[in-house]
């Protein structure tokens, strides 16, 4: 009988990756490669025009096929992983570092800190995300540095309303009051004993969030108001080949199925952080 | 304190935030760099008739005097006129809103039908290939831009099936109801993920509540245990989720009715930001605003009534 | 002695785990008798709710019920699902520990009444109504007629558990099973809740089972009580004869354990060791790796439930002790 093994608890094996982290890392770790060396993986320049061979669907020369100028798709979709693997990390960056600072001080100080907080949330939600950023491109003009302003100026809420809300559950935990006894500084409390318990839904966010970052600047990339014609980018890809789906599908296609994978890579990626990062008891 | 005391103060919070809504958008238009003048009276405008234009748009008041204006002409429905339309922008997104209204809450409509059965399935079906095809579906959709799904359905659909209209909205309620099918369902899908993703979560949840055991210890019908019992309880999270993403909703529009070459506001403002059309953008951002603080009420009231437990929140 | 009205035969419940198999009840035998209140004791995890559970077969997946639920000349493992629903509040009936969270937050506590009746009796519109005032007014609650629009957490904790024992008698039942219904409650609310179990049981004729861990709710209401261990009934007796003379080790330890019902003090001995893992039960007595009676002869093999009725004790009584003869001898409950 297995009663002797059940009965001593064993330490459990060590934990093996889980499957959605490694496949995370595989797509980013990618997206990442074509974004440092896409001369390198791309075989064609994506603004050479070649009009010999425009229009053509997908073949071994052309593994994307081309589009109306003759321009290699999938040459074109490796420079946009340049380009939009920027925006993942420029529409998002300063919002989680922000974010935490603004999160880890009204958590911790609470009372007026707080409830100014609150208050910046309230009239921050009031606007659909969407227009808030429209908005703000209007008035600065289209582009991608105006973009980046804009989603910063409203991204940093989301990662602000987490930690601050780890902080707050933190704070009651014995060692803060062990550390407030010690005489230790607020700085250090919260940057050296707070924060790292309270980051972890923050860096998982994070990853979720640069995939919105994606979906967000190829957006307004398709609508004209992010990265500007000819640039490589996602969105402007799709909206270059909108008029030809019907007949030249991949033009569109192709980029289309990238950011798709990007988001569900970096969605994998959040998941298997979150994994990885959760406390066990 | 009864719950709907509760609601009476959430309605009076929003009162303030509405105000520094409009200081803000006041601000923006006359503080943010981008010179509207310009806009309205072209590059080679001389300083007679920037002066003068000035005086007749109130802009050479002192400002405190100006916000006052742009208050009062607010309340009074006054939002100005558009600069390339020459239209009131009242009139303007009084004759778009009814189309992007209907957009909106067909979206919302189908997202809940798409989300609330699913979530069901997913789980009472929970690990098995059902589950993980329905997951599965809605975390590739999620990852999928707007503009994207909508050009893919008007391609297939549209253009090669000819199952639906490539455009327009048609005239009667049925007509909306066909033409708008396609732009409804690439607007709501993202919601109906999230919802999906959510409702399925608090089902579990609820499932292992022990109130579902003592309703079947009641000998009730399952059918009534789930449709009752677990529905009601799980949709409680499930609609502040709902109501804090009509925002989503709304700036989707503007995507959607852009694809779609559909009249609604949303092709309003990405056409006026094209135009540079001033009074229109700052028309339309504080009617979005509007519109997202009354969905706000609207969730806070349907939850009052769905929980009774909430004046102890 | 009249015939039994419920009898459990060989029940087993398992549970197909990733950790293993636990088997939570473990062939238990029982029987009811008509009008009967049966205490079902024990620690917590010895499987004494489950076992109610599997009475009504409500015990969740993975867990799976076999043997045999005798219920007035049915098997209730073997009816359908919709023919259980009728005997499911309707001819028995389920009480809970925690009366918070077995009713439902968000539903009036009148309309958590009316979907039984509705369920069990032809009744409806203002019948219906009326029945559900008789209901909240037969537990005793203050002006019912007002309360049916309110909601749980607008009740106290003794209330609450007294709308649910109006919910579970809303269509006559002939068996409450009752798990822990008072646990969770003050020491006089706990008193009143089990008055008025009681003369419920008696104005509509119940047979009750009352599962509880409690050994002086045990003496203040039960005529009979089976001691159940690590998912098996360890012993059976009148409830009388078991505290005078415990006649199973374990049972024993367990009276020494807490306070006596009298008020004569005396030092309480716990039980040593703690209660086994159902995945992986000793061969013999469960409770012999704790036991200061043990011998060989215990852990060689599982003794069964025998009949250890005499001329001495008319009644029947049952122990799964070997060792129940030198309990009698020695080892008197120290009070």
């Amino acid at each position: 009988m297995a009663a002797p093994a059940l009965l001593t608890v064993k330490p459990r094996a060590r934990r093996r990756l889980k499957p959605s982290l490694v496949a995370g890392l595989v797509i980013i770790g990618a997206f990442v490669l074509m974004a440092l060396f896409p001369q390198v993986i791309a075989p064609y320049s994506p603004t050479a025009f070649d009009y010999q061979a425009v229009l053509q669907g997908p073949t071994a020369k052309h593994l994307f096929g081309t589009d109306n100028f003759g321009r290699d798709v999938f040459s074109r979709v490796v420079w946009g992983a340049q380009l939009d693997m920027q925006i993942a990390l420029f529409t998002t960056l300063f919002p989680f570092l922000f974010g935490t600072l603004i999160g880890a001080l009204t958590g911790y100080y609470g009372r007026w800190a707080d409830a100014i907080f609150g208050r910046v949330v309230d009239i921050v939600v009031t606007f659909p995300f969407l227009v808030l950023v429209i908005a703000i491109v209007a008035v600065l003009g289209p582009g991608l540095k105006n973009m980046y302003i804009a989603v910063s100026a409203v991204g940093w809420i989301t990662y602000g309303r987490l930690i601050r809300a780890e902080i707050r559950g933190q704070k009651r935990a014995e060692y803060a009051l062990a550390g407030q006894v010690m005489g230790y500084t607020p700085a250090r409390i919260i940057f050296r004993h707070l924060l790292p318990n309270a980051i972890t839904p923050a860096i998982v966010y994070w990853m979720t969030d640069m995939a919105l970052g994606i979906l967000l600047g190829s957006s307004l990339g398709y609508l004209g108001l992010g990265a500007q014609p000819p640039t490589a980018e996602w969105g402007v890809l799709i909206a270059d080949g909108k008029n030809f789906l019907a007949t030249a599908w991949w033009i569109s296609t192709f980029p289309g199925l990238a950011i798709t994978l990007a988001g569900v890579g970096f969605s994998l990626l959040g998941d298997g952080l979150a994994d990885l990062l959760r406390p066990r008891g | 304190m009864n719950r709907w005391s509760y609601v009476l103060i959430r309605v009076l919070q929003v009162i303030p935030t509405f105000f520094v809504v409009m200081v803000l958008v006041f601000a923006a238009a006359r503080l943010l760099p981008g010179d509207p003048l310009t806009a309205i009276l072209g590059e080679r405008a001389t300083e007679e008739m920037v002066v003068k234009a000035k005086h007749e748009l109130g802009l050479d008041q002192p400002l405190p005097v100006q916000f006052w204006i742009f208050l009062k002409d607010f309340f009074q429905g006054n939002l100005g006129d558009s600069i390339n339309l020459k239209v009131p922008v009242t009139r303007l997104i009084l004759e778009r809103m009814p189309v992007t209204l209907f957009l909106t809450l067909y979206a919302a409509v189908l997202a809940a039908a798409l989300a609330i059965p699913l979530a069901f399935v997913a789980a009472l079906r929970k690990d098995t290939w059902a589950d993980n095809l329905i997951r599965g579906v809605f975390q590739l959709g999620l990852s999928m831009p707007v503009f994207y799904i909508g050009l893919q359905l008007l391609t297939l659909l549209g253009a090669r099936l000819r199952w639906f209209p490539v455009g327009g909205y048609g005239n009667t309620f049925g007509e909306h109801l066909y033409y708008l099918f396609l732009p409804a369902l690439t607007l709501g899908f993202n919601l109906a993920a999230i919802l999906m993703r959510n409702l399925r979560a608090s089902i579990l949840e609820v499932l292992q509540a022990e109130y579902v055991d003592f309703a079947r210890a009641k000998g009730l019908r399952p059918s009534l245990i789930l449709g009752k019992h677990v529905l009601r309880n799980a949709l409680i999270s499930t609609v502040t989720l709902f109501g804090l993403n009509i925002g989503g909703l709304i700036g989707g529009a503007v995507i959607t009715e852009t694809v779609f070459a559909i009249p609604g506001v949303g092709r309003l403002m990405v056409d006026s930001i094209f135009g540079r059309d001033y009074p229109v953008i700052q028309g339309l951002t504080l009617t979005f605003a509007l519109l997202v603080s009354l969905v706000f009420i609207l969730t806070d009231v349907i939850h009052a009534q769905l929980d009774p437990r909430v004046e102890a929140a | 002695m009249s015939e039994p009205i419920l009898k459990l035969n060989n029940l087993c419940t398992v549970f197909h785990t990733a950790r293993g198999r636990f088997t939570a009840v473990d062939g238990v035998n029982l029987e009811l008798f008509p009008g009967e209140v049966l205490g079902l004791v024990g620690e917590s995890g010895s499987g004494k709710s489950v076992t109610l559970r599997s009475i009504l077969r409500l015990v969740r997946p993975p867990g799976r019920v076999s043997g045999e639920v005798r219920w007035r000349g049915r098997n209730l493992l073997s009816l359908s699902e919709p023919q259980m629903r009728q005997v499911r509040g309707g001819e028995i009936s389920m009480i809970f520990q925690e009366p918070m969270t077995a009713l439902n937050p968000v539903l009036p506590v009148g309309e958590q009444i009316a979907e039984t009746l509705r369920e069990h009796t032809e009744l409806s519109g203002n019948a219906l109504r009326q029945r559900a005032i008789e209901l909240l007014e037969l537990v005793g609650i203050p002006s019912p007629k007002e309360r049916l629009r309110d909601y749980p957490h607008q009740f106290s904790g003794g209330m609450r558990q007294r709308v649910m024992i109006a919910i579970a008698l809303a269509s006559n039942p002939k068996l409450l099973l009752a798990d822990e219904p008072t646990t969770a409650l003050d020491v006089t609310i706990q008193d009143q809740i089990l008055k008025l179990l009681l003369r419920l049981k008696d104005t509509l004729g119940m047979s009750v089972i009352l599962v509880t861990h409690d050994l002086g709710v045990v003496a203040q209401t039960c005529e009979r009580v089976a001691v159940m261990y690590a998912g098996r009934i360890v012993e059976v007796a009148p409830a009388a004869e078991l505290f005078a003379q415990p006649r199973h080790a374990y049972t024993l330890g367990l009276l020494n354990s807490v306070p006596g019902a009298g008020s004569t003090r005396r030092p309480l001995i716990p039980i040593p060791g703690a209660p086994p893992d159902l995945t992986a039960l000793p061969p013999g007595c469960s409770f012999a790796p704790r036991c200061a009676f043990a011998t060989d002869e215990c852990t060689a093999q599982r003794p069964p439930l025998m009949d250890i009725s005499g001329p001495e004790s008319p009644a029947v009584r049952l122990t799964a002790c070997i060792h129940h003869d030198a309990l009698s001898a020695a080892g008197e409950v120290t009070r």
